[in-house]
């Protein structure tokens, strides 16, 4: 965690041509190969569920949901299994970014896409995790 | 200044947040959501000449495949010998004795002893005193159970013994790794 109560680390990540980050503490661990199992009437961006370590957790495929375009070519696609409360999730991303720490004077709020709270000086865009998931959970079925 | 503290507010992870589109999602339980006592217990199951028996999963750290062992003069049974586990000295002991399968060890350490049968195998179990490890026949697999699968001993000496579990094959004695070692 950082010690820093004004700065943030984050764990960054590109889908299409942006990077994205999300809070560190979420991330429980990134999968290199993941084959999720389909699930029948889920929304277009819910690839399936995995099991991880005896959990059913739902891959929610990231490039459905934000703007399309081509990652570096040297990003290599993972699934980041992340926490959004007590639950969990798989992100399907396009390559990971590192962890950057930035402090509050180096963040920008304001979305300039759906789904993300800000940007920092070197444009990596915040996501709002659960803004993103919650809003598209009026698909073929509630939920994920 | 506020409208950051909002952001990183919402931005960092906190343990009680809820997520309206996730919650509905029947098989996204994690752990902690099941009720408590039931959660799946592993159990690593071997063989001991023709009966089954196992340990909790999470005190073995490793199995390995059978090999001559370094001889401890005058060492007492159950005691078989020791393992140079890269670097580490590990005591490895014969359950078999313990549960009395059998009366004497089989000859596994020292110059005149045979080659193992290619079953055989090592675990290596965490105690309060290091690495040990424990000669089994052979290594079956990791078998989830619930506790309530679990037949437990009535009350008076359980002899190190968890339990009993009744598996397609037959019964299998849950025994206490650290009992088998003393």
């Amino acid at each position: 965690m950082s010690s820093d109560p004004e700065g943030v680390d984050v764990c960054a990540f590109w889908v299409g041509e942006a990077v994205y980050g999300i809070d560190v503490a979420r991330v429980d661990e990134i999968l290199p190969r993941v084959v999720p199992l389909p699930v029948s009437d889920a929304p277009a961006h819910v690839e399936g569920v995995v099991h991880v370590h005896g959990t059913a957790v739902p891959i929610v495929d990231l490039r459905r949901l934000l703007p399309a375009g081509n990652p570096p070519r040297t990003a290599k696609p993972k699934v980041i299994l992340a926490r959004i409360g007590r639950r969990r999730v798989g992100l399907r991303v396009d390559g990971m970014a590192g962890v950057r720490r930035y402090t509050a004077a180096e963040i920008r709020p304001g979305a300039t896409v759906p789904g993300v709270l800000g940007e920092t000086g070197d444009e990596c865009r915040l996501l709002d995790l659960q803004g993103l998931l919650a809003n598209r959970s009026a698909g073929p079925r509630a939920g994920l | 200044m506020s409208t950051v503290d909002a952001l990183l507010a919402q931005f960092r992870y906190r343990p009680d947040e809820e997520c309206a589109g996730l919650a509905e999602f029947p098989t996204s339980s994690v752990e902690a959501d099941r009720p408590p006592g039931m959660e799946e217990q592993q159990l690593l199951t071997f063989g001991l000449g023709g009966s089954e028996y196992a340990v909790a999963l999470g005190t073995v750290t490793e199995i390995l495949r059978a090999r001559a062992l370094t001889e401890i003069p005058r060492a007492r049974p159950p005691l078989l010998g020791v393992l140079n586990l890269r670097g580490t000295i590990t005591p490895v002991y014969d359950p078999s004795l313990r549960l009395q399968l059998a009366s004497t060890a089989p000859p596994c350490a020292g110059p005149d002893c045979e080659r193992p049968p290619r079953p055989a195998r090592i675990l290596v179990v965490r105690t309060a005193l290091g690495p040990a490890g424990l000669w089994v026949d052979r290594v079956r697999g990791v078998q989830r159970v619930r506790p309530a699968a679990l037949e437990r001993p009535h009350s008076g000496p359980t002899g190190g013994v968890v339990g009993v579990l009744q598996t397609a094959e037959g019964t299998c004695t849950v025994v206490d790794p650290e009992w088998l070692l003393r």
